[in-house]
């Protein structure tokens, strides 16, 4: 199912449309792009060039900075709390990549032939994605409260101790975890959806000729053909719980003694900026948390040659 | 962007000045309102009494309260100062003190305070000192906070024990912790939550140490640390619940459900506990029980003016007013808060005839006022994220307050550098 | 595709037994019980808010609440300015929304069908705000807003929020799919560049259009960071930020976050029940690799 045409037609359709009136269309073309451009140079561009030089600077707390060269750079390099925040960051992309599995296989039961209900399936299980985070994390620190939550309830059942979750530092970053799995399966799902929609029928139907079993087809033709789609969406979750803080924010109260092992580069890149009153160490921060985002995008696709199959 | 602030509020104040008849000395005119920050809605109705009492002495003068919820008070203030909308006076707390007037954006009070004979001497001496940067003063403290022991008389009269008083000892405190702790009715004998105002600080000081003196942290001393494994031994103990059941459920919500028997807790909170029937008729205060020696926490909020106010005269005369007694009696009646002006207490402590608030008055003798730098929420936002595994029965106590010293030390030096 | 599928389910019917019928209703289960997994948090939230404080501490936790009650909803709008938290996300929502389809739609037309100096560059140089994470960008957009004068406003929510590199880039796609004779035709006619893209182009775009509507609303409705730095302000915050001091607020008063809760992601719900199909498409195009 692809959606894109082919860049060979887009170029043939920008030649001929160039190829009239060129000084008038040339104008208008810019006036098109004028509001777009605008707003990009002034929210976007103008703010990243500060940014990095607000890196270099140190803010007074009521207006007015001073350069200071490379030490907020230093200072969030010999920050304890930022290699936390980094190494709790790092986990949360590896708990998060586990959505991709369990979307997968969501994605090729529904992909049975003949099964009815996809639709009603496929709503059900993007409720999640589409619910407001802050929302999110209230229900489930409910689900998780130690005292009264449902979930110790359900586990008591089985003999399992009552336990404070979200709040005990050995279990809060899994809990949050958990959650971000459980709201971004349903995202994953549908991308997956689509990408078996792409893979013909013909090729399982030959597979069942030659007597494959399911598990069998799965591994030989969903999966292989389904890797490209797979690289993309490992991308894109890395980048999101990369950037992840709604969540932790929500769910984690100040006092939280399991706050410093789950805070994320985000979360700690607020406090900073906002409560602390360090904006300059936080804008570096936050261009770390930049090269780190390219730096493992970039490794992502030296790695895809090993396992992307592009048919 | 920086710029066009800039401009902006150059090419803004001569005009707004001139509007509002002139400089300083705008209350001279057809009348001046003055604007007035704070952050707790319980304390408005108290207020507002106070203002009307101001205007009737000064009728070209009317003060309107700017009413911002915690939550956001501060970071609205900052960027209000920055934009130059701040209220002309406002409530100022320890933590936050130092940061705005090294920040030049605090009014200097000690010339109209010499001037206008305020009687600043009337309040406790720790809470003034306080609100000096530098040997000036710039607020005047309009009431104080100490920390006491607030108990259940039905669950001592229970297992039997007599009710703490003047005499008690950490010692003490611990054997009826363990008395009233009861794991089948989940009851706990204390409430050794992770706070730096009630709990921390107070038992830190207890035990002779110390947060912060002569811009050094106290977090690696042995008393110090003494002082914070009185609380996290209660915790491995199971006299307290651990702070990952206090993150859910607090201290002092887990006092109010008398699933806890004591609990140290801020006067302030008097007005709450007495709506809660059960605590009205069987919740007990006494003085915090002395570890190596006698101490508690104070902690008042102060009256401070905008230096970018263009009212600062009609401002003062507010403030001056407020520093009174006739203010600190109305502020008593409304009983939200201890008024920090000597011997108006009376009032405050009638309001609620079945607590002992007396002994609250009491601890100001050897209250340590609330530690603070200036920047002190750098040094205090290490505290909870270093400290937490320990006060959840992971132990490592010591180990973690060193860490938090060094940490600590770190902050104070940055900030002495800039 | 269409033909491949038709043929499949001719060819393989006789095929299918007693295993295919087994498997058909394992399949169900698990299914359904990974539904039930992704939608009972909800049903917990919505019985939760039904009760009484005093019902949601009881040990063990009752199902069903014992008194079905409905204070909690209201109690919610009298803590909290609730109602113009939900004005205040709506106002954020439409107006991103509206910038996003408005300047979306006008420089991915002109990227797909017009010839220009520097479209590559220009066309790179948007792209790459897709690369930036938006915790880099924050601090100097407060000071714009800030310089403006705008914090606590309706439109320091939504101002930076309308210019996207993502709609830009899904719209370019589906204009350079669109056939370039209607264009010429029109043009043949005398229309000029903006006639024909309004009056011709964009109708055809209508489904790609809602695709990025949805989507964007949805960001827009959920977005936190943001709001919680601009407007500070309960009255002007958005309702993403104000659930967060309620909070604060009720630290142990479950019955009144869950009725907030359930209340601030209706609406979205809501436009997802209606515009699934579009929800859906917008996933799918995001994550297809174009």
């Amino acid at each position: 199912m692809s959606v894109f045409p082919s860049t060979a037609a887009s170029k043939a359709a920008g030649r001929t449309a160039a190829t009239r009136s060129k000084p008038r269309g040339q104008r208008t073309a810019y006036l098109f792009i004028a509001p777009l451009g605008l707003g990009f140079a002034v929210f976007y561009f103008w703010p990243l060039l500060q940014t990095f030089y607000f890196s270099f600077t140190e803010f007074g707390a009521f207006g007015g900075h001073t350069f200071i060269g490379t030490d907020n750079y230093l200072r969030v390099v010999k920050d304890v709390t930022v290699w936390q925040a980094l190494g709790n960051t790092l986990f949360y992309s590896l708990i998060g990549l586990t959505a991709l599995p369990v979307a997968i296989v969501v994605a090729s039961l529904l992909n049975r032939r003949g099964l009815r209900g996809v639709a009603v399936y496929r709503a059900l299980y993007f409720v999640p994605f589409v619910t407001l985070p802050v929302a999110v994390g209230l229900v489930w620190n409910w689900l998780y409260n130690g005292d009264f939550g449902l979930l110790n309830e359900m586990l008591s059942r089985f003999g399992v101790d009552r336990h404070y979750w979200v709040s005990d530092p050995s279990t809060a970053v899994y809990a949050i975890g958990t959650v971000m799995v459980w709201s971004s399966t349903g995202y994953y799902l549908i991308i997956f959806m689509a990408g078996i929609k792409g893979i013909p029928r013909d090729y399982y139907e030959a597979a069942e000729i030659d007597g494959a079993g399911a598990l069998r087809r799965f591994f030989t033709i969903t999966l292989p053909l389904l890797s490209p789609t797979i690289f993309f969406a490992s991308v894109i979750c890395m980048i999101n719980s990369l950037q992840t803080f709604d969540l932790i924010y929500i769910m984690m109260a100040e006092k939280n003694p399991a706050i410093g092992d789950t805070q994320s580069v985000v979360g700690l890149f607020y406090k900073w900026a906002f409560i602390e009153n360090a904006q300059g160490a936080a804008a570096a921060l936050a261009f770390l948390l930049m090269l780190l985002i390219a730096a493992l995008t970039y490794l992502q696709f030296r790695l895809q040659k090993r396992w992307v199959h592009y048919g | 962007m920086r710029r066009r602030t800039l401009l902006g509020g150059a090419l803004a104040a001569p005009l707004l000045a001139a509007c509002s008849g002139g400089g300083g000395g705008a209350d001279g005119g057809g009348g001046t309102t003055l604007s007035y920050g704070m952050w707790d809605p319980a304390q408005a109705p108290g207020m507002e009494k106070i203002i009307a009492a101001f205007e009737e002495r000064h009728p070209r003068i009317s003060v309107r309260i700017e009413l911002t919820p915690w939550a956001s008070y501060w970071t609205t203030l900052k960027t209000s100062m920055r934009g130059g909308t701040a209220p002309d006076v406002f409530w100022m707390n320890a933590v936050n003190f130092q940061l705005y007037a090294a920040g030049g954006v605090l009014e200097p009070l000690s010339g109209h305070i010499e001037a206008d004979a305020t009687p600043v001497d009337h309040h406790p001496d720790s809470l003034v000192r306080l609100y000096a940067y530098r040997g000036t003063q710039y607020g005047i403290p309009k009431d104080f906070d100490t920390v006491g022991l607030w108990y259940n008389k039905a669950l001592f009269d229970k297992a039997g024990i007599k009710y703490p008083d003047a005499s008690w000892t950490w010692d003490d405190l611990r054997d009826a912790a363990a008395e009233l702790t009861d794991p089948r009715r989940r009851v706990h004998g204390f409430a050794a939550e992770m706070d730096r105002q009630m709990k921390i600080y107070p038992a830190v000081c207890g035990a002779g140490g110390f947060i912060l003196e002569d811009g050094r942290s106290g977090f690696g001393d042995e008393r110090s640390i003494e002082g914070l494994r009185f609380l996290t031994d209660m915790i491995d103990r199971g006299w307290s619940p651990p702070q990952s059941a206090m993150v859910e459920s607090v201290g002092r919500v887990r006092y109010w459900s008398e699933k806890v028997a004591m609990n140290y807790d801020l006067s302030a909170m008097a007005g709450q506990m007495y709506a809660v029937p059960a605590l009205k008729d069987h919740g007990g205060i006494a003085v915090l029980p002395k570890g190596r020696r006698r101490a508690t926490i104070i902690h008042g909020l102060a009256n401070v003016i905008s230096a970018k106010s263009r009212k600062k005269a009609a401002a003062w005369k507010f403030v001056h007013f407020m520093a009174g007694r006739e203010a600190a009696e109305i502020q008593a009646k409304a009983g939200a808060t201890i008024s920090s002006y000597a011997g108006t207490q009376d009032a405050w402590l009638k309001s609620m005839p079945e607590f002992d608030l007396k002994h609250f008055i009491e601890m100001q003798k050897y209250a340590v006022p609330y530690p603070s730098s200036e920047n002190t929420a750098v040094w205090e936002n290490l505290q909870y994220p270093l400290l937490g595994a320990a006060f959840s029965g992971k132990g490592g106590i010591e180990s973690a307050a060193r860490t938090l010293g060094e940490q600590m030390d770190r902050a104070l030096e940055e900030e002495r550098a800039s | 595709m269409a033909d491949t599928r038709k043929r499949g389910k001719r060819g393989k019917r006789g095929m299918r037994g007693k295993r295919g019928r087994a498997g058909s209703i394992a399949t169900h289960a698990v299914l359904s019980l990974g539904a039930l997994v992704m939608v009972f948090p909800f049903l917990w939230q919505l019985l939760t808010a039904l009760k009484t404080l005093a019902e949601t501490s009881r040990v063990p936790p009752t199902f069903l609440p014992d008194k079905w009650n409905g204070a909690s909803f209201e109690e919610v709008f009298t803590a909290l300015p609730f109602r113009e938290m939900l004005t205040n996300s709506v106002l954020n929502t439409v107006g991103r929304t509206l910038g996003q389809l408005v300047f979306c739609s006008l420089a991915a037309y002109a990227f797909a069908r017009m010839r220009f100096r520097g479209r590559n560059v220009l066309f790179a140089l948007f792209l790459s705000v897709l690369m930036v994470p938006s915790s880099l960008l924050v601090l100097p957009q407060y000071d714009i807003i800030q310089g403006l004068g705008l914090l606590n406003s309706a439109p320091a929510l939504f101002l930076p929020g309308m210019f996207s590199a993502f709609g830009t880039f899904m719209l370019r796609q589906f204009f350079l799919a669109l056939p370039k004779e209607l264009e010429e035709a029109a043009r043949i006619d005398g229309a000029g560049s903006f006639r024909v893209f309004w009056s011709i182009m964009l109708p055809l775009l209508r489904p790609a259009l809602a695709a990025l509507a949805v989507i964007t609303a949805m960001w827009s409705w959920n977005d936190l960071l943001w709001p919680l730095i601009v407007n500070t302000d309960p009255a002007k915050m958005p309702i993403s930020a104000g659930l967060t001091s309620l909070e604060g607020q009720y630290e142990t008063n479950y019955p009144v976050m869950m009725a907030g809760s359930l209340i601030a992601s209706l609406p979205m719900l809501l436009v997802y029940v209606f515009l699934q199909r579009h929800f859906v498409q917008s996933v799918a195009l995001s994550g297809t690799k174009g």
